[in-house]
């Protein structure tokens, strides 16, 4: 793969692989690094660099947005390697932007057992003079975070909405055995201190999409469902949204009960499925997969929907090979695979 | 979606415009839809609300949402296709109020009132899907087929200088100023454009009248803002930050700035201004505030780079936005007509939520030595010195005034304006407003005849101070504003540039230099007229047009 060498207007070097069919500025984007841009697509002239070493192909470029094409200006939004490349960009190294990813210590600040073996955990992130106080990620996004006193961690997405107060709350199946589970059912207490790491992921809601929405959980799945559709309601979102949550079985629904009641008042558009795989006993609501639930939304769709999944890697499978069946294009499929632990 | 009343407006083997899923901007296609269809909908609007103006019974309530409502579907303002969702749903209620109305008042006038068809009687699908239907006729190109691109480009000409002014018309509005002219004056030209206008002749006569109709907004907003917050007066401003909490607001609007102030009032939190809000700085009642601490940052094209670097929250008042990066996108938020999807928007002037998020946030850790620029030159200003810059002028001490403004981008081509200012002889002035400041407003340039070289009219709505100054110069000259040594190079971007310039046309500017390209929606045939009857011209070079001005004056 071509490597790709930035030098910046003070000299700095960034240096990255792009493959000959990336566009440079998508390359450094997988790279960590997000240069200066705009459009995107070869007409803004934001992106505007010059190579110095190295040949390349541009793609189409609007009229006047390179007037130094000929003696090796680029739009690196239009520009692709076709071999190791010297880029002179016109801005300082200060420009070029690091998603830099936190480290953090936080306290529990409460441990609250949810249903027949659920916890929700809270915790408080210690102020930090260069980060301040606030707990700043995206609904679907989650932190790593360290069993104290050893160096095993686990992942876990926020339940909650970004905040201020730099509260994170996490919705936690335990799994007899489980490194973290055993910590939490066992040794975990409020007050103690934790390491974390985050915010991580790009599972997110595509907010400018027009399309309706489906957001489906399950199994340990359902916590950054819960935060998507609590931002959805704290926006006051009016797009059709349809929840779909899967338990295996009726007493492991997280408690959410009346979380779920609550959204549905403040989203007037949301419609709620919850589905029990293996109904133990008075169970009258549907019964089945969440594929199952979601293969039955999508047969009375009048819009092929944005589909947000999240659980094991069978429920992911399973409500892909839905989507794929009933033509939904992959672009309109964001999932986020969890495991137990 | 098609849409070309920007200049960054995609360029393309099929002509100038953005199509597809996402313009250049970053407005996707049913944002644009849907402002295509919101626009529809106020040309009907305005059909009542002319006739009723015309009874003697105008509707300030309608009047007002027009205003916000034009101003969200300027470039770079709001991409959330919710907002327009809801702006049509209410475009609709407040129509049939007004036909309501109307037809009331009409035959209590002893008039049959007029059964009124087109946008008057449009009525919006209830589903998405169904008005991104509707849309699809009424998008700016409508009739191309037939009418042919000339008609179609005066039309853009006209609705785009119409957003302009109703954006003025709102800055205005929400500091308590609306003049009757500028209210009706939009409320016309929404008519006479939902008569789906061909006469070239007639449409360029409109044009003309509502430059006339943007110069009375523009005084308006110059009524509004040193009524509530006092005549500028030069200032230094500090363009370096300050140790600290910190927030940082961005866009136009005045108010909004005053109301954060107020709410940020002994707690410890500095407020910078970015962007076009740099001259607030300039307004006594305004910088009366010791923690206004100065202005961050570079012109809106390099929000991404300094929106990301500044450690607080950050308010967005009106335009110029673009994507918010993820860095810096869950401490970022909207007010008034501006909006992005998943950004927090604040429509109550209730900022508390701003002000703990900056205490939430690091701040600054350090100062920085102190940098500063000046800002503050409008026209009493300009005007208290004038007889000092006449007796420039005379004694020859003072050849030749420049005024630099309107937009700054990204494009290459902008270094022109650089290029120029650089250029400027010493012994000529350069007046300045709009961003495109920013590209030479942090350079030495001096004083001429005891007079700064350099001076700053404010925000690009401050043309007015500009034209003001030159009447009055033109006044003590005993000559029309064209004889005096002054040479416009200007700089356009959106749609309050295009208001600006059918303001100069309107009061009889000539000659004016306009770039960095010229407007996608003009075709060939559009820019001759304005060649020929204005002068109008397209930049060349900077050395080239510096050399062509001057002559001018020799000449």
């Amino acid at each position: 793969m071509p490597n790709i060498t930035l030098l910046t207007r003070d000299d700095a070097h960034f240096t990255f692989p792009s493959a000959q069919s990336d566009y440079i500025l998508d390359a450094a984007a997988a790279a960590n690094l997000c240069l200066p841009a705009i459009c995107h697509e070869g007409t803004c002239g934001a992106c505007h660099a010059h190579v110095s070493q190295g040949h390349y192909e541009l793609g189409q470029i609007g009229d006047g947005a390179l007037p130094d094409a000929p003696s090796g200006g680029v739009l690196l939004c239009r520009c692709r390697p076709e071999g190791d490349l010297v880029i002179d960009v016109p801005y300082p190294q200060a420009d070029v932007h690091h998603q830099q990813i936190p480290r953090r210590e936080a306290t529990i600040v409460s441990l609250k057992p949810v249903d027949s073996s659920a916890v929700v955990v809270t915790l408080a992130l210690t102020p930090d003079p260069a980060l301040g106080t606030a707990a700043d990620f995206t609904p679907g996004q989650y932190m790593e975070v360290w069993i104290p006193g050893t160096t095993i961690r686990r992942a876990y997405s926020m339940a909650n909405l970004p905040n201020w107060d730099g509260r994170l709350e996490f919705v936690i199946r335990l799994h007899k055995g489980g490194a973290f589970s055993t910590y939490l059912a066992e040794r975990a207490r409020p007050g103690d201190r934790l390491r974390v790491r985050g915010p991580l992921g790009r599972f997110a809601l595509d907010e400018t999409s027009a399309r309706p929405r489906y957001l489906i959980g399950g199994g340990c799945g359902f916590g950054p469902i819960l935060s998507m559709l609590r931002r959805l309601a704290d926006l006051q979102d009016m797009q059709p949204t349809t929840l779909i949550f899967a338990a295996d079985r009726e007493d492991e629904m997280f408690g959410a009960e009346a979380t779920i009641r609550e959204l549905e008042t403040a989203l007037p558009k949301l419609k709620v499925m919850l589905t029990v795989w293996h109904p133990q006993g008075s169970w009258s609501g549907l019964t089945g997969t969440a594929a199952d639930a979601f293969a039955a939304a999508l047969d009375k769709a009048t819009e092929l929907p944005d589909v947000y999944v999240c659980g094991p890697p069978v429920l992911l499978e399973s409500v892909k090979a839905v989507a794929k069946a009933r033509g939904l294009p992959p672009t309109q499929i964001f999932t986020e695979q969890v495991q137990a632990g | 979606m098609f849409c070309f009343q920007c200049e960054q407006t995609r360029h393309t083997e099929a002509g100038p415009g953005c199509a597809g899923p996402k313009g250049v901007c970053g407005k996707d296609e049913v944002t644009a839809d849907l402002q295509d269809l919101l626009i529809y909908q106020l040309k009907g609007i305005g059909q009542y609300r002319t006739r009723l103006g015309a009874l003697g019974r105008p509707d300030r309530e309608a009047d007002s949402f027009v205003l916000f409502a034009l101003f969200a579907t300027l470039t770079n303002v709001n991409f959330d296709h919710n907002r327009f969702v809801a702006m049509i749903a209410d475009a609709a209620k407040i129509r049939d109020r007004l036909r309501v109305a109307y037809e009331a008042a009409s035959r209590a006038a002893g008039k049959a009132p007029e059964v009124l068809d087109g946008p008057a009687a449009f009525v919006p699908a209830d589903t998405l899907l169904g008005l991104l239907a509707q849309a699809a006729a009424h998008g700016v190109r409508a009739g191309i087929e037939t009418l042919g691109a000339d008609v179609v480009g005066l039309r853009g000409l006209l609705l785009f200088g119409l957003k302009g002014t109703a954006a003025y018309e709102h800055h205005a509005q929400v500091l308590g100023v609306m003049r009757d002219a500028s209210a009706d004056g939009i409320a016309h030209t929404l008519d006479f454009l939902a008569g789906d206008p061909t006469d070239l002749n007639v449409m360029l006569e409109e044009a003309v009248a509502l430059g006339h109709c943007n110069f009375t907004t523009m005084e308006a907003l110059d009524a509004a803002n040193t009524g509530m917050f006092g005549e500028p007066t030069p200032a230094p401003v500090r363009i370096t930050p300050i140790a600290g909490k910190a927030i940082l607001v961005s866009g136009h609007d005045l108010r909004d700035l005053g109301a954060i102030l107020e709410a940020t009032k002994d707690t410890g939190i500095n407020v910078y201004t970015h962007g076009e809000l740099l001259p607030a700085h300039g307004y006594p009642k305004l910088r009366a505030h010791p923690h206004l601490a100065g202005n961050f940052g570079g012109a809106w094209q390099n929000q991404h780079n300094d929106f990301a670097a500044f450690p607080g929250p950050i308010v967005m008042t009106s335009n110029c936005m673009i994507e918010p990066q993820p860095t810096y996108r869950n401490r970022m938020f909207t007010t008034g007509p501006a909006g992005w999807p998943g950004l927090r928007h604040i429509d109550n002037g209730d900022f508390s939520l701003v002000v703990k998020a900056a205490h939430a946030l690091p701040g600054f850790a350090a100062s920085e030595p102190e940098r500063t620029i000046t800002a503050g030159f409008g026209h009493h200003a300009v005007l208290g010195v004038a007889d000092k810059v006449v007796d420039a002028v005379k004694s020859g001490a003072l050849n030749h005034f420049f005024l630099i403004g309107g937009c700054d981008g990204a494009e290459h081509g902008r270094n022109y304006y650089t290029e120029f200012a650089e250029a400027v002889p010493k012994d000529s002035m350069i007046l300045t407003l709009g961003c495109v400041k920013y590209r030479f407003h942090e350079q030495e340039f001096g004083t001429v005849a005891g007079l700064p070289r350099l001076l700053d009219c404010g925000q690009c709505n401050d043309a007015y101070s500009a034209l003001v100054i030159a009447k009055a110069l033109a006044e003590a000259f005993k000559c029309g504003v064209n004889e005096l040594p002054l040479s416009l190079i200007i700089s356009w971007f959106e749609q309050k540039a295009v208001a600006v310039f059918l303001s100069l046309l309107a009061v009889g500017v000539r000659n004016v230099r306009l770039g960095p390209t010229l407007p996608a929606f003009l075709t060939p045939a559009l820019l001759d007229v304005l060649v020929q009857r204005f002068g109008v011209q397209p930049i060349t070079t900077a050395d080239a047009d510096l050399k062509a001005a001057l002559q001018r004056r020799a000449a």
